[in-house]
This record gives C-alpha cells, structure tokens and sequence, in this order.
C-alpha cells in the first residue's frame, strides 16, 4: 500500500481533481505524468474519491470517479472543482524561479515565462517589475548563451579569458561541463586544456566565446573545483590582518590562520601571481602586514612597490 | 492503509465545510462526517490533528460563531473565495516555462511542486522552446521570514523585527535578490522615511500586521543597491573614474553599462558611480590596479591619494570610521 503520507496526497489530489474534472478524459498515462504518480497510486486514489462526498452521503452526494479504457473521468465533485490557492511559500517558490530564470542574460523578456509569471504574480498582488526582482550577477548575453548551449551539446569553447590573479589576458581551449550562478555571479565549470585541469572560470571574466567543431564526453560525477586551488608550488605570503579585515580568510583560500595576542590575525596565502597580491595589499592599506614571503622574495615589498607605481599617474603633472 | 484511511477523512472534512452554507460545530463534524471514531476523547484527537493537517497544507480553516445558536456556539467552516485559486489562466507554454524554471533554479528551503501542480500539473512533453538546462543554473535560500515578508508584500502588511538592535516597523515595498543576499525596501515608520534592510541581518522573526494597510508608492522605488561603494548612508558623491581600454569590458560588467559617460578613442572609458562609501569606492579603484584613475571630484581623488602614500611609506595612517565592510572581498577564482 502507498508509504506517501496523507497529507501529502491530499495536497496532490486537490489539485489533480480539479485539473481531470476540467479536461474530457485525459488519459492515466497523462495525469500520472503531470502529477507525479504511479497508475496503481492513482487508481487507489480514484477509487477512494469515489467513497467521499458530503454529509449525509446519500448516493447522489457521492463523487464519482471513473477509470474506463484507460481514461480518467470526474462528475459531481463541485468542492473540488477548483484548485487550492496557493501557499505564500508555493508562491514564493514559483516566482522566485521564474524571475531567476528571467533574469540570466539574454531572456526573452516577452516570452512564456515572462508573460506566465506576469500573469502569476497578478493573481498574488505582486508587481513582477516593480516589488521582486532577482539579479544572478552580470554576464554578457552572447557569452553566456555560447557557453550555455556548448555545455549542453558537449563542445570544446575557446574562450579569450582575463585572468585577474595575474592581470593578463590569455586564449584558452575549455571543455565546460556546467554552467551556474553563486553569490551574484556566474561560473563555468571545465576542463581547461591549458592547465590541463579542471577549473572555474568567472563568466564576467570571458571576453568572448567560440564553440569549436571537437566534442567531449562530460565525466559522470561533475567535479565541484574550489574557487581557487592554490598551487602547491605557489609562493605563499604570511600576512597580519586586523580584525577588520578578517574577511580575507572567508574570501581566500587559506592555508592557515593563527589568532596573535594582540587580536591580529596571521594568515598564510597562496600568491597566483603578484597582481593579485598587489591588489590584497593595497585594498587592504594598513590593515593588513606582510610578515615574510616564502620562496619569493621580490614580493615581500610589492604592496609598496605597486602603491608607489600608482602614485605616480596621479602626482605626475 | 491507515494513510488511506485518514486522507478519505480528510476528503470528507474538506468537502463538507466547502459546501456547509453555516459553520459546522465540533459536535457536527464527529457526528455528520464519515470517518471519525465515535470514541469522544478518540474523535477529539483526530479532529486536532486534521485541523492541523489542513492548515499546513494552507486550506482556511475558519472559525466563527453559528448563526442562531443560543446558546452561542463556535462553529467551522472553508470559505471558499478564501480557498480557491484565482486562476492565472496560464497558457501551455507558459507553464510549462514556469515549470522549467522551477527545475533550474533550486529554492533551498522551500518547495515548490505542490504549487505546479495547483496550477495544472506539470506537463509531460515541457519542452517548448527552450533547451531544458543539464543541471541546476543556480540556488537561492529562502527562510521562513523571506516566506512571510514576500506575502506581506503582496498582501500590504506591515511587518515588524528586530534589526541593529532596534524594533522596526515596516511597510514592506519591494524585495531583491543580489549578490547572494536578501534585500527588503520599505517604508520605516520610526524614521518616516524608506529605508533598505538586509535580510540575513534580521535579528529573529518577521512578524505581519494586518493585510491591506498601505498603499505602494506610486512612483516605483528602486531596488536594494548591494555594490560595495553604494553601502554607505547620505547623499551619494558622484564619482568619475577613468578605465584603459584592456580593463573597460570587465569594468562595464562591474559597475554597469549605464554608469558609462564617456568612450574616448583610444577604447578607455569614463564611469561615473555614486558612491556613499568611500571605502568600498577606493577598493573598486585600486582592484584595477594600473587600469583605473580616480579624476574626480578632488576630495575622493585626494583620499585615493593618501591611502597610497601611506601604503608607498609603510607608515600607518588612522584607518577609515567605515572599517569593517568587506571592499572588494574577492570570491572569484583566479585559473
């Protein structure tokens, strides 16, 4: 017998009665589908639809449900002739994925799902353009819709990609396996030909995009690569962070985080390249002290290299 | 089969206060309803639970009292303009992007198929136009307050919670998603003024007040600003920086092709940006490195100034009263 708790076949019967009762005798093939359920789950269901009615239960105030030739029919249910209103999460859910959706770049704004969800949100009292909106983080249309559809035919993309830690500018060759957003921002997940690996690329950091003609066979279990894996061989920095800026640990990855006496923070960071940590350095101002640096000593003094580099332009006549 | 017998009862329960024309006693629906125990304690029991049940799933279980008893009795019944979907009268396509939607981006913390269904169910072929996407596009949390907050909106509630330690009571206007985060906008009614609040700063429960006790404004109110040199309070200072050519596409995606004032042949571009925190500002500036110059107004261009002089010097200047936002905090992967 059906394991689905009660509850949770009645909040689906009271939307599927409603739905057969307005369509001529769809198939069971047809609301099993629509509804998630087994044949045998809805027959059950059927035949107990059949037993349920209004006080006092004469036959006249029984519902009838009928299965015949494999078609579902409903008379005589007017209570359940209409679906249930929607719970303010239902509602939230379905207009908070509806305007994600609307809102990765390149959407159709006039199309199905914009003018569904208008009509939806109407019917909550909600203006979709006006109190709810939802931004996924920026990319450029054509970039995202290219990388998009090679993710879903499985094609090589060669991408002209800035590479902040080092601030250059490189031509690379990707597998992309997925494409996603987090945190305002979207990614993609591939096979980086170039560093042989798989990586995470920052879509607002892919100038342009090709799908090339070569295929490839996306591994099963989609790898998850951390924001940035630091390379072993990478020279590390040790820094002493204010409290203020402990959120370097958060945003960074780390290889060890130490709290001093005097409440500072030391931290151990792998350096990509020194733009990288040119920026860390000068973002950070006095919050931040490099303490050594590891296997590269030219970078012990970059913070105040690249400030007074910057100075330059702006007290140069 | 204990399942199958309670969701008969329930059947039963919501059909017969769907259509009662007066509210049915307790007594009424023990005795009149098929499928209760005739134990008193027994029956007691099990009406608890159906009451709850129904009222998870959102049906409006009412209680009010029965005409013409005397002497007066509470009585229950479903009102149905309360209980019926107003059908948004979606066509095919539509659902069925709205149901691609609903796949692609995952709620956490929610569930939204009860919802799909109410409107129709989920079509087989829901393939349409669009691609239907290999994996998830994207997750956004949602908790119980961002439920309640987004029903306030649309039912006109105000709402009140704690925030920075201070009771808030808000008309709650709009709602944003951005950068991760949960914004709601609305008017404050300690400062008579609008004001933007961070969700996940909300201390504890969101709490609504009575439906239908405001009007929006009638000029549309923009969203939450999220961008780091925006999250300051006061008059926003206008600032003009310039980006070099191999900087100015990323520099669009940043700040936004309409902060944009100028193209100059060389392929640099001028953008100018509010900025009510100076802080987040200057960590926007400096995380183009060579690739950006502050032109103005001078008092922004001064303090970039300084920072990097005390930088260049390695002597400390006094850190900014604003210390403690996040500048420039760098989530992304560097390949």
């Amino acid at each position: 017998m059906s394991q689905i708790p009660a509850a949770d076949r009645l909040r689906r019967l009271l939307s599927l009665l409603p739905w057969v009762a307005s369509h001529r005798g769809p198939t069971v093939e047809e609301v099993c589908d629509r509804f998630g359920l087994e044949p045998d789950e809805l027959l059950s269901d059927v035949a107990l639809v059949s037993m349920v009615g209004v006080p006092p239960y004469s036959p006249g105030d029984l519902f009838e449900v009928v299965v015949e030739e494999g078609r579902v029919w409903v008379h005589l249910s007017p209570s359940f002739d209409r679906a249930l209103r929607l719970t303010p999460e239902e509602a939230l859910a379905l207009v908070a994925a509806g305007a994600s959706l609307l809102a990765v770049p390149g959407a159709d704004p006039g199309g199905p799902l914009a003018r569904g969800l208008a009509k939806l949100a109407a019917t909550l009292g909600i203006d979709p353009d006006d109190a709810f909106d939802i931004d996924l983080g920026h990319a450029s249309a054509g970039v995202l819709a290219t990388i998009q559809q090679a993710t879903d035919e499985h094609r090589r993309l060669r991408l002209a990609y800035y590479t902040h830690g080092r601030d250059q500018h490189t031509e690379r060759e990707v597998d992309p396996y997925r494409v996603h957003a987090e945190q305002g921002r979207w990614y993609l997940v591939g096979f980086d030909h170039l560093r042989d690996d798989v990586r995470l690329f920052r879509v607002d950091r892919i100038l342009s995009a090709e799908a090339l003609d070569a295929s490839f066979q996306p591994p099963d279990e989609l790898p998850s690569p951390e924001l940035f894996e630091a390379g072993i061989d990478d020279p590390r920095v040790v820094l002493d962070l204010a409290p203020e800026a402990a959120w370097v640990v958060e945003s960074y990855a780390v290889d060890e985080v130490e709290t001093r006496a005097d409440g500072r923070l030391r931290v151990t960071l792998p350096v990509s390249g020194r733009p990288w940590l040119e920026r860390v350095l000068l973002q950070l101002g006095p919050r931040a002290t490099v303490v050594r640096t590891r296997s590269d000593p030219a970078l012990a003094h970059c913070g105040e290299e690249a400030a007074a580099r910057l100075l330059a332009r702006y007290e140069s006549p | 089969m204990a399942s199958t017998a309670k969701l008969e009862r329930l059947l039963n329960l919501t059909a017969a206060l769907l259509e009662t024309v007066r509210p049915l006693t307790a007594d009424e629906i023990g005795g009149r309803i098929y499928g209760y125990p005739e134990d008193k304690t027994a029956f007691r029991r099990a009406f608890e639970r159906d009451k709850d049940a129904l009222r998870e799933m959102g049906i409006p279980l009412v209680l009010s009292e029965v005409p013409g008893s005397d002497p007066p009795q509470q009585g229950y019944r479903i009102p149905k303009d309360q209980y019926y979907l107003r059908d948004p009268g979606l066509d095919p396509d539509e659902l069925a992007a709205l149901q691609l939607a609903a796949s692609a981006v995952r709620l956490e913390g929610v569930e939204g198929t009860a919802g799909l269904w109410k409107l129709g169910g989920v079509p087989a072929a829901s393939s349409g136009d669009a691609p239907a996407p290999t994996s998830t596009l994207t997750a956004i949390p949602v908790d119980e307050r961002m439920v309640k907050l987004f029903a306030a909106v649309a039912d006109r509630s105000p709402v009140t919670f704690a925030y920075r330690g201070e009771q808030r009571t808000v008309d709650p206007y709009r709602l944003d998603f951005s950068r991760g985060r949960w914004y709601v906008t609305g008017y404050d009614h300690a400062r008579s003024d609008e004001r933007i609040f961070r969700l996940d700063r909300v201390d504890g429960d969101v709490e609504a007040g009575a439906a239908r006790s405001f009007e929006p404004p009638e000029v549309a109110i923009p969203g939450a600003r999220a961008e780091p040199w925006q999250l300051g309070e006061g008059e926003p200072v206008r600032a003009q920086v310039l980006i070099a050519p191999a900087q100015a596409e990323i520099a669009v995606g940043i700040v936004g092709s309409a902060a944009v004032t100028e193209e100059r042949p060389d392929g640099s571009i001028v953008v100018e940006l509010p900025v009510t925190n100076p802080d987040g500002f200057r960590a926007l500036v400096l995380g183009f490195l060579d690739h950006a110059e502050v032109l103005g107004p001078i008092e922004l261009r001064d303090d970039l100034v300084e920072w990097l002089r005390a930088i260049a010097s390695s002597v400390e200047p006094s850190p900014d009263a604003e210390a403690g936002s996040e500048p420039g905090s760098e989530r992304g992967p560097r390949p």
